[in-house]
């Protein structure tokens, strides 16, 4: 029983993530919604309670306020009792450290009194900006197997991504005998998913070496295949890194088809609508006479009197009559007035989109022409709107266009009649 | 600021006969309502909102589904040094062998709880209504005025309200409302046309006295038996004239009808407006990912909970949360508790049913068996398994947990019950 139950967790929720652009102007990136009802780190977070862990360090250091509101003392995932816990672990200043974490490894190593205070065989090292289903338990059992001193959670990805991520060459045993850390020419497609499994010794004296070594993929990886001590555990089902808008719209869309091998309910992530106050006491989402909706997801509170067609709306969601969302991920409490449309766009919380205002308009050949300053984030056609932005009636907005969120304080802005394809206002 | 130090009293105990199967294995006042919430989320969420701290249910019939809806009653903020809601069971002691054996006694039973609090007013409110009401106003009224005694009630019309309410006739010393002049429980042909609530506010000596001297007699009840004998013996008794919606959910036809009450463009119960709360641990509902629809899925003057999965046809009905519509099934004017599933090709009209239910695949239900509409509507108990191609006419009525082999081949008639 106590076996591998033993093992800590520690998650790095630090990044900024800044490819998601807009969506993080204000929120760590695991705090992300994500799915209507979920925020991105509750995937990992469930995954933890599922594998029957139960002692967590949460390690922020980018806007926390929204992250820490939304773990509160972890009830939502059972994590709270006498010997059960989660902490948040923020950076902080020491006798010899006064710094911000400065990579992956170094967040760990700053935090090494939280892994001495807690006594365990391994630790257990994840993203909190994952959508995945997995058993970590597993994953401890065949680490001890393996005898192994780090094991890595891997899958198969096509070669064309491999540069995305940090690349693995195993042999027979899956030991990894070789690492090429976002590699330009692909020898491998097993691809790291940012998951390890280290043994608690193992880790502690690999972080006492060099304090230089600040990263995982760059530094501690490579060494520790040196010594031959990295195994790959292979991962085969639904994993996906949401941190490029593109993927987090792409991820929104994969809940939305039955084969996708997305399944939040099913795989029992358990979202933490509590913590944003009566969020869910919101009533069931309400269809009027003569709405139309189609492969959609609608969460409660959600008012649909027009047409909604392949989208995922978060609680209370106000699509008024004539209007229409189609493929879209549309946040909490946002408002898409009479006649409007959206097309192919991601609306941040509390957006007010005008009677009969278009975002998203033009057609294929619009949708690739890149965002003018951020074409790696916006080019597939997609268009983000802020946090709060009020978009008045009858403005048009066109393909990979961003609208900064609606900041409390500053003056009301004076939208154009049209903001063109790659534009920023 | 003077602490507010009503005491609240909610009558959950009964179970009610007319809602038949629903209330086999539950108090009325656990029985679902507006597809997410349960009837006693409206007095509890009207107390909340009200501002009253302490609140004590007594609870007799079937009392786990409300104990375990109130939980620690932090979904009504009912939790703090000060604030809670206590459950009252029956109980035996020395003097006192008796279950509950009325509302008066009820109350009687646990007055040693109710001196401990030291309330400056006690109300006692019924738990199977649906109403939004700001109590504040009522107690205002019944202590600007010091009566023994304020009743709330509202106008409906006489026919309506033969042998099915308690009735008055009030005064019209103040807008709020006046004296009663006369009480009839469940009159055949009533004199007045103001029907109770159930919402009462006693004057805390007052009431010690009148359930004292209740015990003497035969039946133990607040409406029959309380308020005729204290308008009786010329206490002050006011009537509250309460102008908003009310709800009333003592039979199915009733239930079904208040359900539809949700609906519409312009509903005349507005959960999101009224900001009803219930205790969303209470079948994890919490825990429900967004509801999904199909691609070939169609939801019309509807209102659906998280967690349910529309492939289906739905119009004019109320889905609770986990509800499944296959493929080609229809959907109509109905009420489906949490976890009903409609097989591919069911066709339900003007049903409610239960949780856990099963529609078999091109079931027939509440489908009148001469054609045409008989208004009557159709209930099935939970955790039943209709056949696939059954018929089941309206108006009928199938115990809950029906035995596969028990269901008759050639279907129900219209009215028919199955036990």
């Amino acid at each position: 029983m106590r076996e591998a139950k033993d093992a800590l967790v520690l998650l790095l929720a630090g990044g900024i993530g800044s490819r998601l652009n807009i969506l993080v102007g204000h929120r760590a990136k695991p705090a992300v919604p994500f799915g209507g009802l979920y925020r991105i780190i509750d995937f990992s977070l469930s995954n933890v309670m599922k594998s029957g862990l139960t002692r967590v360090g949460v390690l922020t250091q980018y806007k926390p306020l929204s992250l820490m509101r939304h773990i509160q003392n972890g009830e939502a995932w059972d994590f709270t009792g006498r010997t059960r816990g989660i902490k948040i672990l923020p950076p902080r200043t020491g006798e010899k450290d006064s710094d911000w974490y400065k990579g992956t490894a170094d967040a760990i190593r700053q935090n090494i009194d939280f892994i001495r205070g807690n006594q365990s065989e391994q630790v257990v090292v994840l993203s909190g900006d994952h959508i995945y289903q997995m058993d970590f338990d597993e994953m401890i059992t065949y680490h001890r197997e393996k005898n192994a001193g780090v094991t890595i959670g891997m899958m198969v990805v096509p070669k064309s991504e491999i540069h995305q991520f940090g690349a693995g060459i195993v042999d027979d045993e899956n030991r990894i005998v070789d690492w090429e850390e976002k590699p330009k020419e692909p020898r491998t497609n097993l691809a790291s998913m940012g998951i390890y499994v280290f043994d608690t010794e193992y880790l502690l004296k690999a972080l006492s070496c060099d304090r230089e070594e600040v990263d995982f993929g760059m530094h501690i990886i490579p060494r520790a295949i040196e010594e031959k001590q990295v195994y790959a555990y292979p991962f085969y089902g639904y994993w996906r890194d949401v941190g490029t808008i593109q993927s987090y719209w792409d991820a929104n869309m994969d809940v939305l088809r039955a084969d996708s091998g997305i399944s939040p309910e099913e795989w029992g992530i358990r979202p933490n609508t509590e913590a944003d106050g009566r969020a869910m006491d919101r009533a069931p989402a309400r269809f009027a006479q003569g709405c139309t909706v189609q492969s959609s997801m609608i969460s409660a509170g959600s008012v649909i009197e027009g047409t909604v067609v392949n989208s995922v709306l978060s609680p209370g969601v106000i699509v008024r009559k004539g209007a229409v969302v189609r493929d879209s991920v549309i946040l909490e409490d946002s408002v898409i007035e009479a006649n409007a449309e959206v097309d192919l766009a991601v609306c941040d919380k509390q957006v007010h989109i005008g009677e009969g205002a278009v975002v998203g308009y033009g057609d294929e050949e619009a949708k690739s022409i890149s965002n003018r300053e951020y074409p790696t984030h916006l080019y597939s056609g997609i268009t983000l709107i802020g946090k709060g932005a009020a978009i008045p009636a009858k403005m048009r907005i066109g393909r990979n266009c961003i609208i900064r969120p609606d900041e409390k304080g500053r003056e009301k802005r004076v939208f154009p009649a049209e903001l063109e394809h790659s534009g920023i206002f | 600021m003077v602490m507010p130090s009503t005491l609240a009293m909610i009558l959950a105990g009964g179970r009610v006969d007319e809602l038949g199967v629903l209330t086999h294995y539950r108090p009325k006042s656990a029985v679902p309502f507006g597809g997410f919430a349960r009837v006693i989320d409206f007095p509890l969420t009207n107390l909340m909102r009200s501002g009253i701290e302490r609140i004590a249910i007594l609870s007799q019939y079937r009392s786990y589904s409300l104990v375990n809806h109130i939980g620690t009653g932090a979904a009504w903020d009912m939790i703090g040094r000060h604030r809670g809601i206590s459950i009252l069971p029956p109980f035996k002691d020395y003097e006192n062998p008796h279950w509950y054996r009325g509302s008066a006694d009820a109350v009687h039973q646990n007055l040693d709880f109710v001196r401990y609090h030291k309330p400056s007013e006690i109300l006692i409110l019924s738990g199977d209504h649906i109403y939004e009401m700001d109590y504040r106003d009522m107690i205002r009224f019944h202590n600007e005025h010091d009566a023994d005694l304020t009743a709330a009630f509202i106008k409906v019309k006489k026919e309506d309200a033969a042998l099915r309410f308690g009735v008055a006739e009030i005064g019209d010393e103040y807008s709020e409302g006046g004296s009663l002049l006369s009480y009839e429980e469940k009159p055949a042909d009533p004199k007045g046309e103001w029907a109770s609530l159930t919402v009462l506010c006693f004057k805390p000596e007052v009431l010690y006295k009148v359930l004292g001297k209740n015990q003497a007699a035969a039946s133990y009840e607040f409406g029959r038996d309380i308020l005729p004998m204290m308008v009786q013996e010329g206490m002050k008794v006011l009537g509250y004239k309460f102008r908003g919606y009310w709800g009333y959910t003592r039979t199915v036809n009733e239930y079904w009808q208040t359900s539809m009450d949700l609906l519409g463009s312009n509903p005349l119960i507005d959960l999101e407006q009224w900001g009803i709360r219930t205790n969303l641990e209470h079948r994890d509902i919490r825990d429900c990912q967004p509801l999904k629809v199909g691609s070939q899925g169609v939801l019309d003057n509807s209102l659906a909970y998280n967690g349910c999965i529309i492939e289906g046809t739905v119009k004019n009905s109320i889905l609770f949360p986990g509800v499944r519509v296959e493929k080609g099934a229809v959907v109509e004017n109905s009420v489906l508790f949490f976890n009903t599933l409609v097989k591919e090709g069911g066709q339900l009209r003007q049903v409610v049913s239960d949780v856990n239910t099963t529609f078999g695949a091109n079931a027939q239900v509440g489908i009148s068996s001469i054609g045409g509409s008989s208004g009557r509507v159709t209930v099935i108990g939970w955790n039943n398994h209709v056949p696939d191609n059954m018929t089941v006419g309206c108006g009928c009525s199938v115990a809950p947990g029906i035995e596969e082999e028990k269901w008759p081949e050639n279907g129900l008639e219209d009215m028919e019950e199955l036990q």
